[in-house]
């Protein structure tokens, strides 16, 4: 009896070990990042944020379009990494109409989904008009309101016209909304992107990396990367040290800008500085409480001194901007100048408004950078007499709900990372609840107008909210990327929603 | 003794069920709305209406709950309404990578405390003795995170020796597997030997004063000899005991070594289903744990009833 | 009671020195480590070298020195301040949460003890309903609803530690009440709440008191787990666990910003847990025969 009771604990036991040894598989196994060039080259990126699902359609967030955007899905139109300006992707070529009303987009051939369907203007029509309905639930899908129709002439030409011109609108196809998808290829798409771009999904191992591959029937210059694994870190430390230890190759962002100085000195690595979209904004409560007065704003902004709070807050790695406009838009102007830091002119501005001992609920976002400036905000406004109390809110589902819904805030930090949503600010409902007519005309103006009009009518938002003291700009999140030497191709800006990994090689 | 393991069972059973209806309630309780996190930063209301409708959060709190529960029984843990993907197998992977992690540090836990504490009780008036007590002592006050930190940034990062974290299935690539896997199990395991050593010694030491013991040794066998034949045995017990139980302490503690490390365990899984408001899949996890938990005790109360009559009989 | 219930107390009585010396370390060790934790709260309150949510960003990162005896943080916030007034929270959440358990869990063990049989059953069970529940869980799934923070953190912190101390109670409770003192006095008819008061309490106080401190440290620990999950005390309020793991990038650079958080939760853990092993030698020796 025992020997039999014996034989069947080690039956289990053997069985139970032969499953356990597949744990954490998911799907299928992953690059280590030690093979370099040619057919099999591999490279291994590190990210802090990991998509929640592969469905940007309907799931909100910068991590699925950093992640898929031009690589797995294209666009008929895309930005370019070095000078910013939209060129052709899976459109050759586009022609404007007189009145600027009518696009009309030549279209690639040759090209196919990775599901093997055929990419063709019927999958634009169908792509467009799935935006403007209900398959698409992110509020970004605003952007494709202003088409009134979308028509097939041929297999590689289809026409789109706006019910007014829109400077907007082509520059939002370079962006998620503008993605093009196949007619028979959207039944899983939280699980399984078809796109025509040069990688696949190869596999997903949530909690842990995605992994795409190489598209062998990709209608151009294949990518020079055979696999990328995008692995996803919740820890800073953890992905420097994983970078360190040779386990990743590129530090795609670095949210721990003290750990920095270990690269900068070693020759093994290599480290890029430069700009993103992300304006990382104090913002304001414009409609209730005490912030609604333009006057404690003033002081507010007065009170920071910013230089100090970049120092301190990010290791000094960033960039100072005087409102919602980073330095890579056409429209960006130097506003800092226009609130330098006078503790002296906060307190008089205080006292002008009534309030000398005031008390502020500070409710932020629980993310790094959010977190340590708002210990700078705070002990600088405790200089002139106010008091901020911090409650870092759990991001996104607390913070969404009181803070972006209800508005139920004196102050808030988060950082605003699409490109050019200096458009919120003409929308009274969002959280700012900054009401300007102004401002919504200028914004009106400079989508209809021709490109200068347009850089003049933005460089007038851009002052006329700075002057409104409608926000305040701490500083613009500095584009940090930390790899190995042998790394190419790693963009300097981030000016677009995806990481582009078309461009990356290994020398 | 049947009817006490029948007893027993019962009480795990109900115990269980108390604990999905505090779950239940508690999640149903979690502000911010998961439909509204799920599609983000100002999804339209009908949107947001429809995901309910799609997932049934707009049911009555009892039917939600039953249709729960009897898929619990089951085993169909449901769909995700923010990954869209079945939670079942998801909760069945990672906790296989836990329990890897976790059985590893259990390992050198026993590993750490079995000799140390033998040592630590043998030689109790001499110094050695006293200085190897203190440093179990010690062993217990670190944060287990803390050792790990130290550890990575050693072995990882200063002597390149080891990977600083990830995982890697140990059928896929065992070297990967078993390189990945020293740091987190010294980290949990090491602060676990600590503990363990203490109680080790504790049982030693009261096995050596035990009659048999003495007998033994007046019978001429040497003091090892004399702990060989029947003290390990009899010491056994209380400490294995103590190791089922410490399973439940390394369950949780793997939630921050899973965070140092970037594991794809069970505890990872729950942060993340906490942070995107992801309830079902959080009511999944939680069960789990409370199941592995309310388990463990159970085996333990049935198995010390059938290795220890005289306990079995008390109880009756 | 379940057999795990007196194994665990059983291995309780056994965890610890066996035999009564002259003197006794872990009393001395951990009353020295505990007193200067509570002391350097205390002195907190009266003074401390700098305010220690004070920014500078001029003296960011600075190395020990007369004028920053523990050196800043990378906001230019004193460190040693820091860890006066770190001790602060570490003493508050020890004694809220250890408060919570002991004020809960004794009495309903104690409850569960001296009462009839059903109640006896049904204590025990919401008792291993809460054990299933460990600190951190709770404290996490608490975390979520009510929002992080210092209160949530030791309220979720005791209610984990409750099963604890309702177990000890009762199972001290039953065994107060098989001895010859009480059988006397029940077969006098005295009533219950009298026995209670007079006999059960003074005899299970040694009891609650070491584990009173055993469970200080464990709560400091999960604080700290907590704090470094991000789910502790919010900033600036300093705290030891949020310390340590804002040290972690740090790491290369100021390797002394982790090691002095890391140390000081290290020392109170120790400390407490000294203590109350001390303790439990001085006040305890019944417990041996207790099998």
């Amino acid at each position: 009896m025992k020997r039999r009771l014996r034989r069947l604990v080690v039956a289990i036991l053997v069985s139970g070990l032969l499953t356990a040894c597949s744990a954490g598989a998911g799907s299928a196994p992953q690059p280590t990042s030690t093979s370099t060039a040619g057919e099999d080259s591999s490279l291994v990126i590190g990210f802090s944020a990991e998509p929640a699902n592969l469905d940007f359609t309907r799931t909100d967030g910068a991590a699925i379009p950093e992640a898929l955007l031009v690589n797995v899905y294209e666009g008929l139109v895309k930005l370019d990494q070095s000078t910013g300006e939209i060129v052709p992707l899976l459109a050759e070529s586009w022609t404007v109409s007189e009145d600027r009303r009518t696009y009309e987009f030549t279209l690639r051939e040759g090209v196919r989904f990775s599901n093997g369907a055929e990419f063709t203007a019927e999958d634009v029509k169908f792509s467009i008009e799935r935006v403007k309905s209900d398959a698409w639930t992110i509020s970004l899908k605003k952007g494709m309101d202003v088409v009134e129709s979308v028509e097939v002439l041929s297999p590689t030409k289809v026409r789109v016209v706006l019910s007014k011109p829109s400077n907007s609108w082509l520059f939002a196809m370079t962006t998620r909304i503008g993605a093009m998808f196949s007619r028979t290829g959207v039944d899983d798409l939280a699980n399984k992107p078809v796109g025509t771009g040069p990688y696949v999904l190869k596999s997903w191992r949530r909690g842990d990396s995605i992994v795409l591959e190489r598209n062998e029937n990709y209608w151009g210059e294949p990518p020079a990367i055979k696999t990328v694994a995008l692995r996803y870190f919740k820890d800073p430390t953890a992905m420097t040290n994983a970078l360190l230890s040779g386990a990743i190759d590129v530090v795609g962002t670095l949210q721990a800008p003290e750990a920095l100085d270990q690269f900068t000195d070693d020759d093994r690595f290599q480290v890029i500085e430069g700009t993103t979209n992300g304006e990382v904004t104090l913002a304001f409560n414009n409609e209730s409480g005490p912030t609604s007065d333009i006057r404690v704003r003033k002081a507010i902004k007065h009170a920071i001194d910013h230089q100090a709070l970049l120092d301190t807050a990010w290791a000094g790695r960033g960039f100072l901007i005087g409102s919602h406009v980073p330095p890579t838009d056409p429209w960006y102007e130097d506003l800092t100048g226009l609130y330098p830091y006078d503790p002296k002119r906060a307190k008089d501005l205080l006292a002008e408004a009534g309030h000398e001992k005031l008390r502020l609920r500070f409710r932020i976002a629980n993310l790094p950078y959010a977190v340590a400036a708002a210990q700078v905000v705070a002990a600088q406004l405790a200089e002139v007499g106010i008091t901020a109390e911090i409650e870092p809110l759990e991001f996104p589902a607390r913070w969404l709900d009181e803070v972006f819904t209800k508005a139920d805030y004196d102050m808030s930090i988060v950082a605003h990372v699409e490109p050019r949503d200096i458009s919120t600010f003409g929308n009274p409902e969002y959280y700012w609840r900054y009401d300007n007519k102004e401002v919504r005309d200028l914004l009106a103006q400079a989508d209809a107008g021709t490109d200068d009009e347009q850089v003049t009518a933005m460089k007038r938002v851009a002052r006329t909210i700075a002057e409104d003291a409608a926000a305040d700009w701490l500083f613009l999140l500095p584009n940090l990327i930390v790899a190995k030497k042998d790394v190419t191709g790693l963009p300097k800006n981030r000016i677009g929603e995806a990481f582009d990994l078309t461009t990356l090689g290994r020398s | 003794m049947f009817l006490h393991i029948v007893h027993r069972t019962l009480a795990l059973v109900l115990t269980l069920l108390l604990a999905s209806i505090a779950v239940f309630l508690f999640m149903a309780v979690l502000p911010g709305d998961p439909a509204r996190v799920a599609l983000g930063v100002n999804a339209t209301p009908e949107a947001i209406a429809a995901l309910r409708a799609e997932f049934g959060t707009d049911r009555p709190l009892l039917v939600q709950y039953l249709d729960w529960v009897g898929g619990l029984v089951t085993g169909d843990f449901g769909v995700s309404y923010v990954t869209r993907a079945p939670i079942g197998p998801q909760i069945a992977d990672r906790l296989l990578v836990t329990l890897w992690l976790v059985g590893s540090a259990m390992v050198v836990a026993v590993v750490v405390a079995v000799p140390l504490g033998i040592l630590a009780a043998v030689r109790h008036r001499r110094l050695s003795g006293i200085l190897l007590s203190g440093l179990s002592q010690v062993g217990v006050a670190i944060p287990n995170f803390l050792a790990g930190i130290l550890l990575v940034a050693l072995f990882a990062v200063r002597w390149r020796l080891l990977p600083s974290g990830g995982w890697v299935p140990p059928a896929v690539d065992p070297l990967g597997f078993l390189q990945r896997l020293i740091l987190p199990a010294l980290a949990l395991g090491l602060v676990q030997g600590a503990v363990l050593t203490r109680y080790v010694r504790s049982a030693i030491l009261d096995v050596l004063r035990e009659d048999y013991l003495r007998t033994a040794r007046a019978k001429g066998l040497t003091l090892s000899g004399a702990l060989r034949r029947h003290g390990l045995r009899n010491a056994a017990i209380p400490v294995v005991t103590v190791l089922a139980l410490q399973l439940t302490t390394l369950l949780i503690g793997a939630v921050v070594i899973e965070r140092v490390f970037v594991i794809p365990g069970l505890g990872s899984l729950l942060l993340d289903g906490v942070a995107n408001r992801d309830l079902l899949l959080v009511q999944g996890v939680v069960m789990v744990l409370v199941l592995a938990v309310l388990l463990v005790n159970f085996v333990v109360d049935v198995l010390y009833t059938v290795l220890d009559p005289r306990i079995g009989r008390a109880v009756a | 009671m379940s057999v795990s219930d007196r194994v665990e107390s059983a291995l309780g009585a056994v965890a610890r020195a066996p035999t009564r010396r002259a003197w006794n370390p872990s009393l001395v060790v951990g009353g020295v480590l505990v007193a200067v934790v509570v002391g350097a709260a205390l002195v907190s309150f009266l003074w401390t070298p700098y305010d220690p949510t004070r920014i500078d960003p001029a003296a960011r990162l600075a190395g020990p020195s007369t004028d920053h005896l523990l050196g800043t943080d990378k906001f230019g916030r004193d460190v040693f301040s820091q860890l006066l007034v770190g001790a602060r929270t570490t003493i508050v959440v020890g004694v809220v949460a250890v408060g919570v358990a002991a004020l809960l869990g004794t009495p309903l063990g104690i409850l569960a003890g001296m009462g009839p049989r059903w109640v006896g059953q049904l204590v025990m069970r919401l008792n291993d309903l809460l054990l299933a529940f460990p600190a951190l869980l709770l404290a996490i799934m608490f975390a979520a609803v009510f929002g992080p923070g210092t209160l949530t953190a030791m309220v979720a912190i005791g209610i984990a530690t409750i099963p604890a101390f309702a177990r000890l109670a009762r199972s001290g409770t039953l065994q107060v009440m098989s001895t010859e003192y009480v059988l006397a006095a029940r077969a006098a008819g005295r009533s219950r709440l009298a026995i209670g008061l007079r006999h059960v309490l003074p005899n299970i106080a040694s009891l609650v008191i070491v584990q009173s401190s055993v469970s200080f440290a464990i709560a400091v620990l999960a604080e700290a787990a907590l704090s470094f999950l991000g789910f502790g005390t919010r900033p600036p309020t300093p705290s030891w666990g949020r310390m340590l793991q804002e040290s972690q990038e740090l790491l290369h650079e100021a390797p002394r910003l982790a090691v002095c958080s890391g140390l000081a939760i290290a020392i109170a853990v120790l400390g407490f847990n000294l203590l109350g092993d001390g303790l439990r030698d001085r006040l305890d020796p019944r417990l041996e025969e207790h099998r």
